[in-house]
């Protein structure tokens, strides 16, 4: 089976060019100068990935985030060297054929392939709001999870629930983790995630054989480590007290900070501001919009997308707070009555 | 839980939370007083109580501010009292997260202030409030005025401060949210504290200051 630099070289690519893209891979995923050689070595040796490609309750943004990752390796070289074997939005077998193949896929690649869950699931109902050739989506991922590799949920809907999981939530949606619970689950969030967040991922498990280094709700340390917030280009103007106030004032234009926006760039979790989109050239705050935090969890159902973060969710209410007055004035009035005429007794 | 479901949490309901029983408690502690009463008192006013009220109110923040006063006796309560309360007030109204939940509040366009003077706010809060509590353990006269509430005020005020200048120092990593919803978390303790303690002076401490002015404004004597 070909490997990255054998897809490099049948590309009519060069082996710098094939060095560049290993030195990149290593640089994003964090690891030491002393580790380049080790990557160099696996990407040259090492077959590429299967990938079986599950898609739910999704949208599909996040396979069009991923074809369109650019960064790491050129997008002819990506879709040669990740071997998708199953993906419902790109292949083009369909029907039948389509799920022989994964089943074929499943069957000869075992404990080996990739497999990647796009969406939410729903086991409300019997898996009723979600099938596919017949079956429900809790049954389609078990099997298709029982002899992976490796299983990475992509995007916010197959992480946290997301939007499907928003209230109401009618079809109950829960996140893959939840229903796999006694499986490492890779959690990539976003909406979308990054398309080379999730090429380095794949990538790292080729060179290491093992998932990447994860914080607590499992998402990749190097990716997910720090908030945006804290690479923002803009947090200088944060730590000088300059906002925009609005979308197209002065402050806007001068490049200000965008927290008064209601900017979430300091409660999320991602590697926009030093990745970024479409080939590192920008993402949401550098185009001029706050960040609204679609790789925490619940983020569409936080609101308040253009309030700054330290205001009242829901803005604050005077009626409530007239009506605790009211409240604390009767009770207050009552007991301070009453111990006035006690004492008058005594 | 994770952080950020901590963080919606503090910032969600329990601010709000808070917030009522702010209300309640604030408005039941001046009723329960106002009903309670004071004795009749049929002596004529000896002075103009309306007037030394407002004195009182205009003077108290420097009538003790002569050099004597302030370096010979009482320089820890008084250099010390007066940097905690401007670098607490001044943090609470004017760092721009703060400032931008009082101009909802207000409707009020409350200017924020740059990271340096925040900075020079909180850390001369923090040292005057340390300096000011370790006093208050040590000398002998104010230890027997000092009940458990002070130093839990204190502890509250002081674990404030330390985070939020925590949260604005923080160079990066993973405990970010953490600490910045711990910060909050303590803020809605304080709100919820305030009207059931000492505290209650944010509110009411003009109301206070004007009544002891009006009281020696009526049986004729100065400040």
């Amino acid at each position: 089976m070909d490997s990255l630099y054998s897809i490099y070289k049948q590309r009519g690519y060069t082996r710098r060019d094939f060095l560049k893209s290993s030195l990149l891979l290593a640089t994003f995923l964090g690891l030491p100068p002393s580790a380049f050689p080790r990557v160099v070595e696996a990407l040259e040796l090492k077959p590429k990935p299967v990938v079986i490609w599950l898609e739910f309750q999704d949208c599909a943004g996040c396979t069009e985030s991923f074809i369109r990752s650019t960064s790491i390796l050129p997008s002819d070289v990506l879709l040669d060297y990740i071997s998708l074997e199953y993906h419902e939005t790109l292949m083009s077998p369909s029907g039948f054929y389509a799920e022989e193949a994964k089943r074929e896929a499943i069957e000869k690649y075992k404990g080996k392939y990739i497999l990647v869950v796009e969406g939410s699931l729903s086991p409300k109902s019997n898996g009723v709001y979600c099938t596919v050739s017949g079956k429900s989506n809790v049954e389609l991922l078990k099997e298709t999870a029982k002899n992976a590799g490796l299983i990475i949920a992509i995007g916010s809907c197959a992480s946290w629930g997301g939007i499907p999981h928003a209230e109401p939530n009618p079809t109950g949606a829960i996140p893959v983790s939840q229903l796999l619970e006694d499986k490492k689950v890779v959690n990539i969030p976003g909406c979308p995630p990054i398309g080379d967040v999730v090429v380095a991922v794949i990538a790292s498990y080729v060179i290491t054989g093992k998932p990447p280094e994860l914080d607590s709700m499992g998402r990749p340390k190097a990716f997910y480590g720090q908030t945006i917030h804290d690479r923002c280009y803009r947090r200088p103007f944060y730590n000088a007290g300059r906002f925009a106030s609005s979308f197209d004032d002065e402050n806007a234009k001068k490049g200000y900070c965008l927290y008064k926006l209601g900017c979430k760039g300091p409660i999320t979790r991602n590697a926009c501001a030093t990745v970024g989109w479409n080939g590192g050239l920008s993402f949401p705050i550098r185009s001029g919009h706050p960040c609204f935090g679609c790789s925490e969890p619940d983020f569409w159902d936080r609101g308040f997308i253009y309030s700054p973060l330290s205001v009242v969710e829901g803005g604050f209410s005077w009626k409530k707070a007239l009506v605790g007055v009211a409240l604390g004035a009767v009770s207050g009035a009552v007991v301070g009555a009453v111990h006035k005429k006690l004492r008058e007794g005594k | 839980m994770s952080d950020v479901a901590f963080y919606d949490f503090v910032r969600g309901p329990f601010l709000k939370l808070a917030l009522f029983v702010f209300f309640i408690g604030i408005a039941y502690r001046f009723f329960r007083v106002v009903f309670l009463g004071l004795p009749k008192d049929y002596a004529k006013p000896k002075g103009n109580p309306y007037y030394m009220a407002l004195k009182k109110i205009v003077i108290k923040p420097t009538m003790g501010w002569t050099f004597n006063e302030i370096f010979s006796r009482r320089a820890i309560n008084f250099v010390g009292g007066f940097l905690f309360h401007l670098g607490f007030l001044g943090l609470t109204f004017l760092v721009p997260a703060h400032a931008f939940l009082w101009q909802e509040i207000t409707g009020l366009p409350i200017p924020g202030v740059p990271n340096i003077v925040s900075d020079l706010l909180a850390y001369s809060a923090l040292g005057s409030l340390i300096a000011l509590t370790v006093h208050r353990a040590l000398n002998p006269v104010l230890k027997l005025l000092t009940g458990k509430d002070e130093y839990l005020a204190n502890f509250l005020i002081g674990a404030i401060l330390f985070t939020g200048i925590l949260a604005t120092k923080w160079a990066g990593g993973g405990f970010y949210v953490w600490v910045l919803s711990t910060h909050m978390f303590l803020a809605d303790l304080l709100i919820l504290y305030i009207p059931f303690s000492r505290l209650s002076h944010f509110v009411y401490y003009f109301l206070s200051v004007g009544f002891m002015g009006w009281n020696a404004g009526k049986r004729g004597v100065s400040f």
